[in-house]
C-alpha cells in the first residue's frame, strides 16, 4: 500500500433518478468545473477528494452510481460499505422527488442502520423551470430526519458545503461516541419522524 | 501504403466476389484484422457479419427494400400520434382502425385500449431515452449536426404537435432559452448556455438532428421489445452503428441510414440483449457470467493482478460490467471502438474476443496496478490511459 496521506476515510454515495445531475456535482466538487455534456453513467463510477475537517485530513472515496433501475442489482451492493449518502433529486423534475421515498427505502434495505443521509435539491439555478418548491424538500428531509440542501452543479451552489456537512456528521459520529451510542441514534434515524426532528443538528 | 491498398483489394475482392454468394469464413478473417476506413466496407461488412444481409448478394436488394418499408410501418403506426394525417400510402388507412382510433379514444381515455392511453404511457421511457441520446458521444460534434435525409413524415408535422418524439417530453422553451441568452450576453454565461443541451438542440421545420433519429431508433426499439424496453447503455450500442451506418459514403446506403441502423441494432441486441436485463445478472449468458469469464481469464494468465485486486476488494463490477455490457464503447475514441467492433463481430464464438481484449487491458497495465492503491486502480480501470488500439487488440490476439 502507498504511504497513507490522509487521517481518515469516509466512503460516501450517490443515488437518485437518472438526469438529477449526480455526475455533474461530483464533478463540480471533485474538478471545480461544470459541463453539462456527460456521458450516462452505466453501474458505478468513483471520485476521490480530499478535504480538512477540524485539523483531520479527510480523504472522500465518493461513489457515483447509475439512476435507472437495471442497474440497482450492481448498485445496491456498494449500499453497505456506505458512510454517507447523498440522494439527489431535481428541482425541475416532480418525478424525481417523488421517487426519494423509493430511493428512501432503498436505503433502508440495504444501506448500514446508522448511514448519514443528506437530501439534495440540485439545479437550483433554474429557477424558470422550478416544479418543486424548497418548501417540499425541508419538509420530506424533516419528516425523515434528514439533512436538506439546494444546490447546483453548474452555479456552483452548496456543493462543497453539501460534501463538508455530510462529512462533518460521519466525523462527528466516528470521533469520540462508538457503538453503544450508535443505536439510540438509530431509533432518531428511524421512522419515530414526529419526534423532535434530527434536522436541526447541523454541525459548525 | 502497398499493404494498405493489397487490404482494400482484399475487400474489394471480397465483398464483390465474382460469384453471387460471399465467402463469410474469408469476411470474418479480413475484418477481424480491422475493415479499412473507405468506401462502404465498414458498413456492408458489419450488416453482413450482423447478419442484416445475407451471403448471396443477390439477395440484398429484396431484404433491404423488405426491411426498409418494414421499418417506415414501424414509425407510422409506433411514433406518429394517434389519428394522424398522413394517409399515404395505400393499407395505412386500415392500420389506423387497427390501433383503434374511433370516436370512443381521445386523448383524456384511460381505457387500456386507448390508443392515446399507451402514447402518454410511452412518454415514461421516452424521457430516459431522450436524456441519454442527449448526451451521446459528447466528445463529437456528429450527433447534433443535422441529418442529410431527415425522415420526412416526422419533421414536416403540419401542425400536428408530438411526431418529434422529444416534443412530447420537453416542453418546447427554445424561444424564452434564447432570449435569457441575450439578455444576459456575458461571455462567460453564453458559454455555459452554448455547452448545455441547446447543443443538442432540436432542429427547425424540415430538418433534424442525428441524435433525433436515434431517438427514434431506441424508442421502436423498446416499443417492439416491450419485455426489455429501454436500458441506459443501448444509447452507447446503437450510437457507433448509426455513425458508420449514416456517414457511408455510397450515399444510396446512407440515404437509408436509420432503418438499416434499426436492424442491425436489433441483430446485436438479440445477441447481448441478456447483458441489459436484470433478471437475467445470473443466468448463464447475463452480464454476472460474463464477469465471471473476464475474472477466471485473468486469474489464468495473470493471478498476481489477479490476487492483487482481489485483496484490495477491487470488484470486477467496479470496471467489467460497462466494459463487458457497452462493447467497450465508453472506454475508448469512437475510431478506437469501431476498429474493436470489427473483430468483436468478426468473432464467430460472440464475445470471447471481447473478452479477451478485456484481460489485455488489464495485462497491459500490470506494473501500474501491481503499484497502485485502490483508489488508483478504479481510476484507473474506470478511465483506461489513451493506447494505441492496436496495441492492444493484437495484445488480445496473442491471448491464447
Amino acid at each position: 500500500m502507498a504511504k497513507k496521506t490522509y487521517d481518515l476515510l469516509f466512503k460516501l454515495l450517490l443515488i437518485g433518478d437518472s438526469g438529477v445531475g449526480k455526475t455533474c456535482i461530483l464533478f463540480r466538487f471533485s474538478d471545480d468545473a461544470f459541463t453539462s455534456t456527460f456521458i450516462s453513467t452505466i453501474g458505478i463510477d468513483f471520485k476521490i477528494k480530499t478535504v480538512e475537517l477540524q485539523g483531520k485530513k479527510i480523504k472522500l472515496q465518493i461513489w457515483d452510481t447509475a439512476g435507472q433501475e437495471r442497474f440497482h442489482t450492481i448498485t445496491t451492493s456498494y449500499y453497505r460499505g456506505a458512510m454517507g449518502i447523498m440522494l439527489v433529486y431535481d428541482i425541475t423534475n416532480e418525478k424525481s422527488f417523488e421517487n426519494i421515498v423509493k430511493w428512501l427505502r432503498n436505503i433502508d434495505e440495504h444501506a448500514n442502520e446508522d448511514v448519514e443521509k443528506m437530501i439534495l435539491g440540485n439545479k437550483c439555478d433554474m429557477t424558470d423551470k422550478r416544479v418543486v418548491n424548497k418548501e417540499r424538500g425541508e419538509a420530506i428531509a424533516r419528516e425523515h430526519g434528514i439533512r436538506f440542501m439546494e444546490t447546483s452543479a453548474k452555479s456552483n451552489t452548496n456543493i462543497e458545503e453539501a460534501f463538508c456537512e455530510l462529512a462533518q456528521a460521519i466525523l462527528d459520529k466516528t470521533s469520540g461516541r462508538e457503538s453503544a451510542e450508535n443505536q439510540e441514534r438509530v431509533i432518531i434515524d428511524r421512522r419515530n419522524n414526529d419526534k423532535a426532528p434530527g434536522y436541526n443538528k447541523c454541525c459548525a | 501504403m502497398s499493404i494498405f491498398k493489397a487490404r482494400v483489394k482484399e475487400f474489394e475482392d471480397v465483398l464483390a466476389p465474382p460469384q453471387d454468394e460471399i465467402d463469410l469464413k474469408q469476411l470474418r478473417r479480413l475484418a477481424f484484422n480491422g475493415v479499412p476506413d473507405v468506401q462502404s466496407f465498414r458498413a456492408l461488412s458489419w450488416k453482413i457479419l450482423l447478419g442484416y444481409l445475407g451471403p448471396k448478394r443477390s439477395s440484398w436488394a429484396s431484404t433491404l427494400a423488405q426491411k426498409r418499408a418494414l421499418y417506415k410501418q414501424f414509425i407510422e403506426e409506433l411514433v406518429l400520434p394517434p389519428g394522424h394525417s398522413n394517409n399515404g400510402d395505400s393499407g395505412s388507412g386500415d392500420q389506423a382502425d387497427l390501433r383503434g382510433v374511433g370516436l370512443q379514444d381521445h386523448p383524456l381515455s384511460e381505457g387500456p385500449e386507448s390508443a392515446w392511453n399507451t402514447f402518454f404511457n410511452d412518454n415514461e421511457f421516452l424521457l430516459q431515452i431522450d436524456k441519454d441520446v442527449r448526451r451521446l458521444c459528447p466528445d463529437i460534434s456528429f450527433f447534433q449536426q443535422p441529418t442529410e435525409y431527415p425522415c420526412n413524415i416526422v419533421v414536416h408535422s403540419k401542425g400536428e404537435h408530438g411526431r418529434r418524439l422529444h416534443e412530447r417530453v420537453v416542453p418546447a422553451v427554445l424561444s424564452s432559452a434564447n432570449v435569457e441568452r441575450k439578455g444576459l450576453g456575458m461571455t462567460k454565461i453564453n458559454l455555459i448556455t452554448k455547452r448545455s443541451v441547446e447543443n443538442y438542440a432540436a432542429m427547425e421545420e424540415g430538418q433534424e438532428a442525428h441524435w433525433e433519429v436515434v431517438q427514434r431508433i431506441l424508442f421502436i426499439y423498446a416499443k417492439l421489445n416491450p419485455g426489455q424496453g429501454y436500458v441506459q447503455g443501448m444509447n452507447e450500442i446503437v450510437g457507433p452503428i448509426y455513425y458508420v451506418m449514416a456517414s457511408d459514403p455510397d450515399l444510396s446506403y446512407r440515404e437509408h441510414a436509420e432503418a438499416d441502423c434499426f436492424f442491425c441494432f436489433t441483430a446485436l441486441m438479440s445477441e447481448i440483449r441478456d447483458f441489459f436485463i436484470k433478471t437475467l445478472d445470473d443466468a448463464e449468458g447475463g452480464i454476472k457470467c460474463m464477469m465471471a469469464r473476464l475474472s477466471n481469464m485473468l486469474k489464468d494468465k495473470d493471478p498476481n493482478i489477479y490476487e492483487h485486486l482481489k485483496t484490495q476488494e477491487l470488484h470486477p463490477q467496479y470496471y467489467s460490467f460497462r466494459w463487458l455490457t457497452l462493447l467497450l464503447s465508453q472506454e475508448f475514441p469512437l475510431p478506437d471502438v469501431l476498429r474493436i467492433w470489427d473483430s468483436v463481430f468478426s468473432d464467430e464464438h460472440r464475445f470471447d474476443f471481447l473478452i479477451k481484449i478485456c484481460c489485455s487491458m488489464m495485462l497491459i497495465q500490470r506494473e501500474a496496478i501491481l503499484e497502485n492503491d485502490f483508489a488508483s486502480n478504479v481510476k484507473l480501470l474506470q478511465n483506461y490511459p489513451p493506447i494505441d488500439i492496436n496495441v492492444v487488440i493484437t495484445h488480445a490476439v496473442s491471448l491464447a
